[in-house]
């Protein structure tokens, strides 16, 4: 069942949005305006589940993505920020030839993926059409008996008891492995992020690095007079 | 021989009579009512832009957020499969949703590794271009 009047004038806006932003993030010679094209790129995307029906994934990628992740990015880049690429002192893409060669070969990259899609597409929708009335009827039943909201005008969706449903009968235990996954990379950047002088008080260091740096900074020669003792 | 002559005049007849109701009407139909392999177009451009960039771009934080517009092209492809699933009637429809929570994740897990990584690099090579970056290069 396709999308249609309204549904698909906004696809077509956030489709496109989601395209352009997504081109503008690549080529933004400053990486915070990178950040920020990435950001309207993930919120065109997000809009696109809600068209879909995935309420809850559109949610979700809204908090964790840009309510988390682009403000680690945004941190990070205010952190390293050389500030020659802004100024044009510097060239942000590779050298020309690279450049030219993953240009030509993504363009026969998506010359495949097309014409598979086009393809692939064609054959799964001729599998569907036969039932497509018979399922729009079902989605129309389906609709009428959701709880109405608070105004009577629309109703409520259950995408999210439904994904949490399946989510916890059929897939607990990567539930589980992810859970470990997110653990592990906290304690992990943690690890990585550490300067020298945190990383010596808590006496995690070489102690031969430590004095060649010791030499350097007088707050480090007092660390290592204290792990000595 | 004649038989394929045949069978190609009558299939260009009936392309002809596709064509009497306008001459792109199946493009303006997909654009009235975009379906499944629209948002697969959108997926797969998405992804490519993406590829694009961790190509081409010389920026280290710039590479990762390619990588970040990856993940969401194919987070884009699993909830439009998902929908097509739903619409179908398979029993297992909302695998597509799931695994696109589990993709979430661990880009989330991604972006924190990876961006620890970058301050460490930064911290001790003085450079964020990939192309400085060659110390195991021989």
């Amino acid at each position: 069942m396709p999308l249609t009047s309204y549904e698909s004038l906004f696809f077509w806006i956030f489709g496109i949005a989601a395209i352009f932003a997504g081109l503008l993030t690549v080529m933004a010679r400053n990486a915070v305006h990178s950040a920020l094209f990435l950001i309207s790129s993930l919120v065109s995307v997000a809009a696109l589940f809600v068209l879909s029906g995935a309420e809850f994934i559109a949610g979700v990628q809204i908090l964790v993505y840009v309510g988390g992740v682009m403000v680690l990015f945004l941190f990070v880049i205010m952190l390293v920020n050389v500030g020659a690429e802004e100024s044009g002192r510097e060239e942000i893409f590779n050298k020309q030839r690279q450049v030219t060669t993953s240009l030509v070969f993504c363009f026969l990259l998506v010359l495949g993926v097309l014409y598979a899609v086009n393809k692939g597409s064609t054959v799964l929708l001729k599998q569907s059409q036969r039932s497509e009335e018979s399922v729009a009827e079902q989605q129309a039943e389906q609709d009428a008996r959701l709880k109405q909201g608070a105004t009577g005008t629309s109703r409520i969706t259950t995408d999210t008891e439904r994904v949490g449903n399946s989510l916890y009968r059929y897939a607990s235990l990567p539930f589980e492995i992810a859970s470990i996954l997110l653990l592990v990379a906290i304690i992990g950047s943690v690890m990585l992020a550490r300067t020298l002088r945190q990383e010596a008080s808590a006496d995690d260091i070489d102690p031969e690095v430590l004095a060649a740096e010791a030499i350097h900074d007088p707050e480090l020669k007092k660390l290592e007079a204290a792990s000595q003792e | 021989m004649v038989n394929n002559i045949f069978a190609a005049l009558i299939f260009l007849q009936e392309a002809g009579a596709e064509q009497a109701a306008g001459p792109f009407a199946a493009m303006k139909e997909g654009v009235k009512h975009p379906d499944l392999s629209k948002f697969l177009v959108i997926a797969a451009l998405l992804f490519i832009i993406g590829v694009a960039g961790v190509l081409t771009r010389r920026n280290i934080i710039v590479i990762f957020m390619s990588i970040e517009l990856i993940l969401n092209a194919a987070n884009l492809n699993f909830i439009a499969m998902s929908r097509y699933l739903q619409q179908t009637g398979s029993a297992n429809a909302l695998a597509g949703q799931i695994f696109a929570v589990f993709v979430i994740v661990v880009a989330a897990a991604e972006a924190a590794i990876g961006l620890g990584i970058v301050i460490a690099l930064y911290r001790n090579k003085e450079t964020i271009w990939v192309d400085e970056i060659d110390l195991m290069k021989w």
